[in-house]
């Protein structure tokens, strides 16, 4: 599935739109940046409650094409900012980050077989 | 006997958002000179762990990246506190980072197992009163 179907999808209100046309292949959802360092898989979704502009640089180093703030968290506007100049998708839900990731799981994003 | 790569960074210990910056250019380097992407991929993990102790712990200082033909050498150096003691630093969830970074996902006690878990050579020295160097190489060539 490709970021701008996950986002419409979803209802996502879109900060960034990033490159809509990508497609995921897993996600992650953890507040610890170096959790997220260490985890994550180039071409996942991160999900997170973090709005301040480090989430744009570890998304840019690990390749993470696309961010969700779950909560209704409002990314502060150097995020923003920074996400639209690196081309990373951000985008804001309001449910929690359990019903939002249970939502990426029901379109078939994610599942055991880890690459 | 053929020279490195040689590119330092200074990093700044004021501002936690200026975290990533000397990675981001550690990153965009590795690329430039055909690094292979998984190999980038733990680099960048090792660079942005190294500066954000850097950052939180060491007050700043400086980063340097040198490619070798064999392989990839990242050193992060401050002249902060010094760790006390590098056994309970290298220890997996022991942080000392204060709790208003901790808030922001910063200081898990994650970073330097991270950094180890990608390297192929690792080397932390460090002086009470005199500072921290850190070291960490990458293999280009498994032999």
């Amino acid at each position: 599935m490709t970021i701008g179907e996950i986002c419409a999808a979803l209802r996502l209100d879109v900060v960034s739109p990033g490159d809509g046309a990508r497609e995921i292949e897993n996600v992650i959802v953890g507040d610890l940046l170096s959790h997220i360092l260490g985890e994550a898989r180039e071409d996942w979704i991160w999900v997170t409650i973090q709005v301040h502009l480090n989430v744009a640089a570890v998304a840019a180093l690990k390749e993470l094409p696309l961010v969700i703030l779950a909560s209704n968290r409002t990314p502060q506007e150097d995020l923003a900012a920074k996400c639209r100049e690196e081309n990373i998708a951000l985008a804001i839900s309001p449910l929690r980050a359990y019903e939002l990731c249970r939502q990426l799981a029901a379109l078939g994003i994610g599942d055991a077989r880890e690459s | 006997m053929s020279s490195p790569y040689v590119e330092s960074y200074a990093v700044d210990g004021t501002e936690l958002v200026s975290i990533g910056e000397a990675s981001t250019k550690i990153k965009s380097v590795l690329k430039m000179l055909g690094i292979p992407s998984d190999l980038i991929r733990r680099a960048a993990v090792v660079a942005y762990e190294a500066e954000m102790n850097l950052v939180i712990h060491g007050g700043g200082g400086e980063m340097e990246l040198e490619v070798w033909p064999e392989c990839i050498k990242i050193s992060a150096v401050d002249t902060g506190p010094g760790i006390p003691d590098i056994g309970k630093a290298m220890t997996e969830g022991f942080s000392t980072a204060p709790e208003k970074i901790r808030e922001m996902g910063f200081g898990a006690g994650m970073g330097l197992p991270n950094i180890k878990r990608n390297s192929d050579g690792f080397e932390l020295l460090s002086e009470v009163g005199k500072g921290t160097t850190l070291r960490s190489e990458i293999l280009l060539q498994k032999t």
